[in-house]
């Protein structure tokens, strides 16, 4: 993860990132090594709300459980950098949700490693982008040669509620072995219409009904955080801001 | 026509079979009950050659051949038809186009010519009749989106196509309703008891032996045939249940 | 027609004989080389022996000046060595000769090629003139040259355009500057600056207004002089309401040292036209040990300028060393779709990096793409694909699925996919799965009665079925043997 040399837009991992930005940041410290021991818990809640770049590595030891919450919503550009090592039988979570308004440039980018057997990966990520923000997910899912009974999912979803929004999205596999389940789907759209018109017609103002919609668009991806409440107290008043 | 000595057969190293024998002539009629984890289905696999399944002693002959010695569709070429407990889901090949190729490369295998396509759904038109199975059936995948029922109806759809000498049905009745038990009771009568062939029947319960009155039935436990008799045993087994018998 | 059948049958036979490669052999045919080596004389050369007009000669120097100051690109999931390209051969013609009325005319050594590649019963029979046979024009494209051209004078009646690129360029030379290079620019990439500068030949089609074109229109290359990079350029235009249908196939011949194959397709719809383009591409792979075999650096787009156009790409990639194409839609007009269907199998050492971009600009443009990636032996198959909504395209929808299967564990299989939303009201899904032949499939299709093999290429013809089915007639089934070809020796 650790590049030596300040990336441009050639370079794949930023690719959609405010190169102004990054080089305004530059150079950056070292990633946050986390190393959870064979058998091993770890659960996490991480904020962007600065305008930072964060990055983490993360190494999961044989049967190690670990769980991320991550939620994006702040800075001009604000960047959330994973990349994770399964070994044997270990299991990754990822909840994350991005949302962002005005001239905003926020991406999340996850490069997950089965490195060994029969581990499991799960990804949901969703995004809310208005304005003329730009929401970028970059997930790679890498299987090594050995790495058999892999199990591994991407969920990426992300809403537009403005025309000059961007969304961007590469949910991309590299599997070298033959006995995976390997899937990711992605979907950009925008609110359901039905939907929105049956909420208005129950007496909720549209304003709200859009709110109430996006919130349950988000929600999900914090069930059983660490710090599930804040997280959607933080989502629910950003998703305020846009809307 | 079939001829198992003294079997034993491991799976995954685990001994299942141990010392299993049994003999099935033409015209006849066979059934094996036994209690879960007996060996029916091993027996099943290990007749028709799943690799996993590794025989460590005995012998089996076909017509006089060496049945451990052929490959899966050798023995399916040589006449022997595996009635599956969980036929398989084959995404976007027909039932037709499979029956077709597998039909035809047993035909090959024996010497004999092709059907063409218009011989072939002749005959798939019949059995498909014979079965109760609609021929938008038989254009679907191969068993994608069937439900338990219509699988095995499918399964005997594929021997009555295939017309097999030897067929080991592994617990064909299982999922069944009455209608449908009825249905393939008839289609295994219809297709199989006629002179030169043979059926072995494996099944849990004697619900589907109303209906397919075999010749000889046989107790398997562990691994080994521990008691065999007329239909009247299954009736025994039924009403005693397996502890006593097979005690 | 049983006669036509049989000596195909016997051709195939006698081609499978020569080599494991169906299609592994030379014919004899006198060549005419241009120099080794690439520079503005080659470029001048081949322009020369077309007798082009000035403009194309001065086109195609501007397009190799330009090609000097690129780089190779390497953002694809591909090893590939450097290639010299001053060690090859960039123009080999067979030696001319008097214009032919018919194929009868043909070198006869050439027919005996066509029939060896075991070209689709229909079309042997339209080849032998067979009352009622199902019309299928040919262009047959040999190395580099097009040296027969049938039904020419049908489709001329129908007001249809069908000729080799170098022909085009002397007779209708304001269609050919209006849309030569609007498509793909010369300095899209290396490679398609490469072909503007030395391209050979190829095919140019023209499809007047309100016009169905009578039969598909069908193309045959073939790489037959060692060393020859072949540089096809093909350029379709379907004017509005037009419709055509074009099958591209491929073989090439047995050899040691790689080949470098550059085409660049250009297809231009106009309001309400339709362009199906087919291809089923078998260059030569290398062999089992990865030596050989074609390197195919392919520029494939298709500009869908009217609206209500469609344009439908549907391919079965099963050869060449190495795969670098992404046939594409830059959809422009409203309500225009875009259409991309593969099937890419990669066994041995082979490398693919192939998908499609859908560039939706136009209003309520439409695209869907289906791909089915299958590896096999030691060999890497990417799909890589890019989704892009403009932000006044309103309405886009676009559905993707990518199913990859592998065979053995020492094969890859990738998916890459960017997709890039600047409009709210589009709807853009993307699904990819990954899966294996599993055990208990191999064992049911075999207690049936298959071998390994034959149940393999059931299996797998089943996983590209959806594919499959967009191929015309004939070519489905040449495309359905492929399959089980290329797999052989990838189980047991």
């Amino acid at each position: 993860m650790t590049t030596a040399t300040l990336p441009t837009r050639r370079d794949e991992a930023w690719r959609y990132s405010d190169i102004a930005a990054v080089t305004a940041a530059w150079p950056l410290p070292a990633p946050e090594s986390i190393i959870v021991p064979a058998g091993g818990h770890f659960a996490r809640a991480v904020v962007q709300d600065a305008g930072d770049i964060q990055q983490i590595e993360l190494v999961l030891g044989k049967g190690a459980v670990a769980s991320l919450h991550v939620l994006n919503i702040g800075g001009a550009f604000g960047r959330i950098e994973l990349a994770v090592t399964l070994n044997e039988g270990a299991d990754f979570t990822l909840g994350a949700a991005q949302i962002g308004g005005g001239e905003q440039n926020l991406e999340i980018v996850t490069t997950i490693t089965h490195a060994e057997p029969g581990a499991t990966s799960r990804q949901v990520v969703r995004s809310v982008l208005s304005g003329t923000a730009t929401g970028t997910y970059l997930g790679k899912v890498a299987v090594a040669r050995d790495a058999q009974q892999t199990d591994s999912a991407q969920d990426v979803k992300a809403m537009l509620l403005n025309r000059s929004a961007t969304a961007n999205a590469k949910p991309e596999l590299e599997i070298y072995a033959d006995d995976v389940k390997c899937a990711h789907g992605c979907a950009i759209g925008e609110l359901d219409a039905m939907a929105l018109y049956y909420l208005q017609s129950r007496g909720i103002p549209p304003g709200e009904a859009k709110k109430l919609m996006l919130q349950a668009f988000v929600a999900g991806v914090f069930e059983g955080a660490e710090d599930e409440a804040r997280l959607q107290e933080l989502a629910l008043a950003k998703l305020g801001e846009l809307v | 026509m079939l001829k198992i000595e003294n079997l034993h057969a491991t799976v995954a190293a685990k001994p299942i079979l141990k010392g299993l024998s049994l003999t099935i002539n033409a015209g006849e009629i066979h059934a094996i009950m036994g209690p879960n984890g007996a060996g029916k289905s091993t027996l099943s696999y290990v007749l028709g050659g799943r690799p996993g399944y590794e025989v460590t002693d005995g012998s089996a002959t076909f017509d006089g051949a060496d049945l451990l010695d052929m490959e899966p569709h050798q023995r399916a070429a040589a006449g022997l038809f595996l009635g599956f407990q969980y036929p398989v889901e084959i995404p976007g090949v027909s039932n037709v186009q499979f029956l077709r190729e597998a039909l035809n490369a047993q035909r090959r295998g024996r010497g004999e010519e092709p059907l063409s396509g218009g011989e072939f759904l002749k005959v798939a038109r019949e059995k498909a009749a014979l079965l109760k199975m609609d021929m938008d059936m038989l254009k679907r995948s191969v068993n994608v989106g069937f439900s338990g029922g219509e699988k095995k109806r499918n399964e005997m759809v594929q021997m009555g196509i295939i017309d097999p000498k030897l067929a080991i049905l592994d617990e064909t009745d299982s999922g069944l309703d009455i209608d449908a038990l009825r249905t393939v009771g008839d289609g295994i009568n219809t297709i199989m008891r006629r002179p030169g062939k043979a059926v072995l029947l494996i099944t849990h319960y004697q619900r589907l032996l109303d209906y397919v009155q075999p010749d000889f039935v046989h107790v398997l436990a562990a691994g080994r045939i521990v008691k065999s008799g007329g239909p009247e045993l299954a009736r025994e087994l039924e009403e005693h249940g397996y502890a006593e018998i097979a005690a | 027609m049983d006669d036509v059948k049989i000596k195909d049958q016997a051709a195939h036979d006698a081609a499978a004989k020569v080599a494991d490669y169906e299609h592994g052999w030379s014919a004899d045919i006198e060549t005419d080389f241009a120099p080794k080596g690439l520079t503005e004389d080659t470029v001048r050369f081949i322009s020369a022996k077309k007798n082009e007009p000035d403009w194309m000669l001065d086109w195609r120097l501007n397009a190799f000046r330009h090609w000097q100051t690129m780089e190779t690109p390497d953002w694809a999931k591909l090893n590939v060595p450097p290639i010299d390209y001053q060690d090859a051969y960039y123009y080999a013609a067979p030696k001319p000769k008097p214009k032919l009325g018919s194929l009868d005319e043909v070198d006869p050594e050439i027919l005996e090629v066509y029939k060896k590649l075991g070209i689709p019963i229909e079309e042997q029979k339209v080849l032998a003139g067979v009352e009622g046979a199902r019309r299928v024009a040919v262009d047959a494209v040999f190395d580099s040259v097009s040296v027969a051209t049938t039904f020419r004078e049908e489709l001329k009646r129908a007001g249809v355009i069908f000729l080799s690129i170098s022909e085009a360029i002397r007779e209708y030379p304001d269609l050919v500057k209006k849309w030569l290079g609007k498509v793909v620019p010369m300095h899209d990439n290396y490679f398609a600056a490469l072909n503007c500068a030395v391209f050979s030949d190829g095919t140019f089609v023209y499809v007047p207004e309100g016009v169905r074109c009578p039969m598909e229109l069908s193309t045959y290359f073939r790489i037959n002089a060692e060393n020859t990079g072949q540089f096809e350029r093909t350029l379709i235009i379907a004017d509005k309401g037009a419709y055509v249908s074009y099958l591209e196939g491929c073989t090439a011949p047995m050899r040691d040292e790689n080949q470098l194959h550059a085409a660049v397709v250009e297809l231009v719809t106009l309001d309400d036209a339709e362009i199906k383009y087919s291809t089923v591409q078998n260059w030569y792979p290398g062999n089992a040990d990865g030596l050989g075999g074609i390197y195919n650096f392919v520029t494939k787009r298709a500009l869908c300028q009217g609206k209500r156009s469609k344009v439908s790409w549907t391919q079965v990639e099963t050869g060449s060393a190495v795969t670098w194409k992404y046939p594409s839609c830059v959809l422009n007009g409203d309500d225009s779709v875009g259409e991309f269907y593969s099937v890419a199998v990669t066994n041995n050492y082979q490398q693919a990096d192939t998908g499609t971009k859908m560039i939706h600009n136009g209003k309520r443009t439409r695209s869907t793409i289906v791909s089915k990636g299958i590896s096999a032996g030691k060999s890497n198959n990417t799909y890589r694909g890019i989704v892009r909504v403009a932000p006044n395209a309103e309405g886009v929808r676009n559905f993707t699925q990518c199913d990859s299967l592998l065979l053995g564990s020492l094969s890859g299989a990738h998916t890459v996919p960017y997709i890039e939303v600047r409009n709210p009201t589009a709807t853009v899904e993307h699904e990819a799965t990954t899966s294996k032949i599993s055990d208990d499939q191999l064992f049911y299709a075999m207690q049936r009665g298959l071998d390994a093999e034959e149940a393999v290429a059931l299996i797998v013809n089943g996983f590209a079925k959806e594919v499959l089915q967009q191929l015309p007639m004939e070519f489905a089934v040449e495309a359905q043997k492929l399959l089980g070809i290329s797999l052989e020796g990838s189980v047991g």
